[in-house]
C-alpha cells in the first residue's frame, strides 16, 4: 500500500512539474528554435585582400565588375609626379554561377595579358549546429600574354604566352573585426624571359584585415617567394608587400593601397615584383568593385 | 485512500490539459520591407517560432536574423554585418498580449484585434501596440500583423551615405498559420 501510495505521488507530481515547465512560453520558444549552422560571413570585405584574391566570392547570380589601377613607383620623382604620370589598369567581370563557384575574366595593361578564372568553396567556417574552423577555397587562374613576341626569328609557340595559377586560400575569420588568411601558391609558366628564371614557383600569402568601423577596414597583405632570385639574374625581385583600406558603400567597395607590385594578377605580382619598398618603389593604386545582382527570387 | 489519490491524479491530468491549450507556428512568415526611390529592400524569413497561448491570450515570436533572406546577397551581408550585428544580437524576441482575449477568438472567422508587448530587436526593448488580426481561416487558426517600425529606435544606425536608400520606416508583416502544441 505504501509503495503504491509513493508511486501516486510521484506520478501526481511528475504531471505536475510538466505543466509548470509548459507554462514558460519562453523556455517552449526556445525549445522550438532550431539549432542553426552559423556561417561566418564577411571574413573580407572584397574578392581581394589587396592584389591576391581573398576567400570571398560572389553568391549566386552576382556580378562583380572591378577596376584596378596602379601607378607609377613614388621614386620616379617629381619629374614623373611620385608615379602619377603612368598607370597600369586591370578590368575585369567576375560572375557567381553558384554559391561555390565563381567564374572571371579580365584584362591588365601589362604585359598586355588576358586572364580568366574559377575559383571553388571547399568549406566555409562555421560555428552553432555545425562547427568547422576555417573556410577553405581552391583558387585557379590561366593567364595569356598577347605581348609581340621578343624574338619573331625563332619557333614561337601559342602555348609559350601560358601561365598558370594554383592557390589554396585557407582563411578564419577571429572575430568581427579581425580576419586571417593564408595562401600558399604554385604557379608554371611555360615560357620564362632568361633560362635563369624558374618555371616553377613557389610562394605563400599571408593576408590580413582589421575593421576600423563598420564600413572601413585596414588590410595588409604579403607574398613570400620560396624561390624568386638566383645570383646570376640581372633583375632583381622582390616578396610582394602591401597595405591598403576598404571603404564599403553600399554597393561598391573602394580599395585603396600602397604596394610595391605594378602587377595585378598573380602571375605578375607574385613572381615578377621589381620595385622594393626600401628603395620607394612603392605605387599608389586602388580596386574599385561594383556588384550587380541577376537574382530574381530566392 | 486510493481513490483521493486517484482524484488528484484526475486532477492534475486535467491541469494539464488546460495549459495543453498552447499553439505552435514553427514556420512563420515575417518580412520586412522598405521602399525608396532609389531601392526597395525586402527581407523575408519563414523559419521564425511563435507559439500562443489560449489560456490568457498570450502571444511570443522569435526570428534568428540570419533566416531573413533578400533578393540581393550584398543586402544580406550589410543586413547581418552592418545593421543587425546578428553576431552579438542572434535574435528578434516579441512577447505580447492580445487585448481584450477571449477564448471563442480562436475559433471565429478572422477578425480584427491589437496586441502590446515588447519587441526586442538589436538587443534594445520596446513597448508597442501593433494592430492585427486571428481567427480561423480554411480550418486552420491564423494571425497577421502588419506594422511599421523605425531602425534608429532600435539603436540601428544608418548612415548619411546610404540614407536615401533606406526607408525612415521599415513596413513589418507577420503571418502565421498555428497547431495545437504538442501534435
Amino acid at each position: 500500500m505504501k509503495r503504491i501510495q509513493y508511486i501516486f505521488i510521484a506520478l501526481f507530481l511528475l504531471i505536475f512539474s510538466g505543466n509548470t515547465y509548459s507554462q514558460d512560453l519562453d523556455a517552449l520558444l526556445n525549445a522550438e528554435t532550431k539549432p542553426t549552422i552559423d556561417y561566418a560571413t564577411a571574413t573580407f570585405k572584397a574578392s581581394r585582400i589587396i592584389n591576391g584574391h581573398s576567400i570571398e566570392q560572389m553568391k549566386k547570380r552576382q556580378l562583380d565588375f572591378r577596376i584596378s589601377h596602379r601607378f607609377g613607383p613614388l621614386n620616379d620623382g617629381a619629374y614623373g609626379l611620385f608615379g602619377l604620370d603612368q598607370s597600369k589598369i586591370h578590368f575585369s567581370l567576375e560572375y557567381g554561377v553558384t554559391d561555390w563557384l565563381m567564374l572571371g575574366a579580365g584584362r591588365g595593361s601589362l604585359n598586355k595579358t588576358y586572364d580568366s578564372f574559377a575559383k571553388f568553396r571547399l568549406l566555409r567556417q562555421s560555428s552553432g549546429a555545425k562547427w568547422m574552423p576555417v573556410s577553405l577555397s581552391y583558387f585557379t587562374s590561366v593567364e595569356l600574354n598577347t605581348l609581340k613576341f621578343q624574338d619573331p626569328t625563332r619557333t614561337n609557340y601559342f602555348s609559350s604566352r601560358l601561365a598558370f595559377v594554383h592557390q589554396l586560400l585557407i582563411a578564419r575569420k577571429f572575430n568581427d573585426k579581425f580576419s586571417f588568411q593564408l595562401s600558399p601558391t604554385f604557379i608554371h609558366r611555360n615560357l620564362v624571359k632568361t633560362e635563369l628564371d624558374m618555371n616553377d614557383v613557389y610562394a605563400m600569402g599571408f593576408g590580413a584585415r582589421y575593421k576600423l568601423s563598420k564600413r572601413l577596414s585596414l588590410n595588409a597583405e604579403y607574398y613570400y617567394n620560396y624561390n624568386p632570385n638566383n645570383k646570376f639574374q640581372d633583375t632583381k625581385y622582390y616578396n610582394s608587400a602591401s597595405v591598403g583600406v576598404d571603404i564599403e558603400t553600399g554597393g561598391h567597395v573602394f580599395q585603396i593601397m600602397l604596394t610595391n607590385s605594378l602587377g595585378m594578377r598573380e602571375g605578375s605580382f607574385i613572381p615578377q615584383t621589381t620595385d622594393d619598398w626600401f628603395d620607394k618603389g612603392i605605387h599608389l593604386g586602388f580596386n574599385i568593385s561594383r556588384v550587380f545582382s541577376f537574382q530574381k527570387d530566392r | 485512500m486510493k481513490k483521493i489519490f486517484l482524484v488528484l491524479i484526475v486532477l492534475g491530468a486535467s491541469f494539464g490539459a488546460f495549459s495543453q491549450g498552447k499553439f505552435i507556428a514553427k514556420n512563420a512568415y515575417i518580412s520586412f520591407y522598405s521602399s525608396t526611390p532609389m531601392e526597395d529592400i525586402l527581407g523575408e524569413s519563414n523559419e521564425a517560432v511563435t507559439i500562443l497561448d489560449s489560456s490568457n491570450g498570450e502571444i511570443v515570436f522569435q526570428a534568428l536574423m540570419t533566416t531573413f533572406h533578400f533578393k540581393r546577397a550584398l543586402m544580406e551581408e550589410h543586413f547581418n554585418e552592418n545593421y543587425m550585428e546578428s553576431t552579438k544580437f542572434p535574435k528578434a524576441k516579441f512577447k505580447g498580449t492580445i487585448e481584450g482575449f477571449k477564448k471563442e477568438m480562436l475559433i471565429a472567422p478572422v477578425a480584427n484585434i491589437k496586441i502590446t508587448g515588447v519587441l526586442n530587436v538589436h538587443g534594445v526593448d520596446k513597448t508597442i501596440t501593433v494592430p492585427g488580426t486571428i481567427g480561423m481561416e480554411g480550418g486552420k487558426l491564423v494571425a497577421t500583423s502588419k506594422f511599421k517600425v523605425t531602425p534608429e529606435d532600435y539603436g540601428i544606425a544608418i548612415p548619411s551615405l546610404v540614407r536615401d536608400k533606406i526607408g525612415k520606416e521599415m513596413e513589418i508583416t507577420v503571418k502565421a498559420s498555428y497547431l495545437p502544441y504538442g501534435q
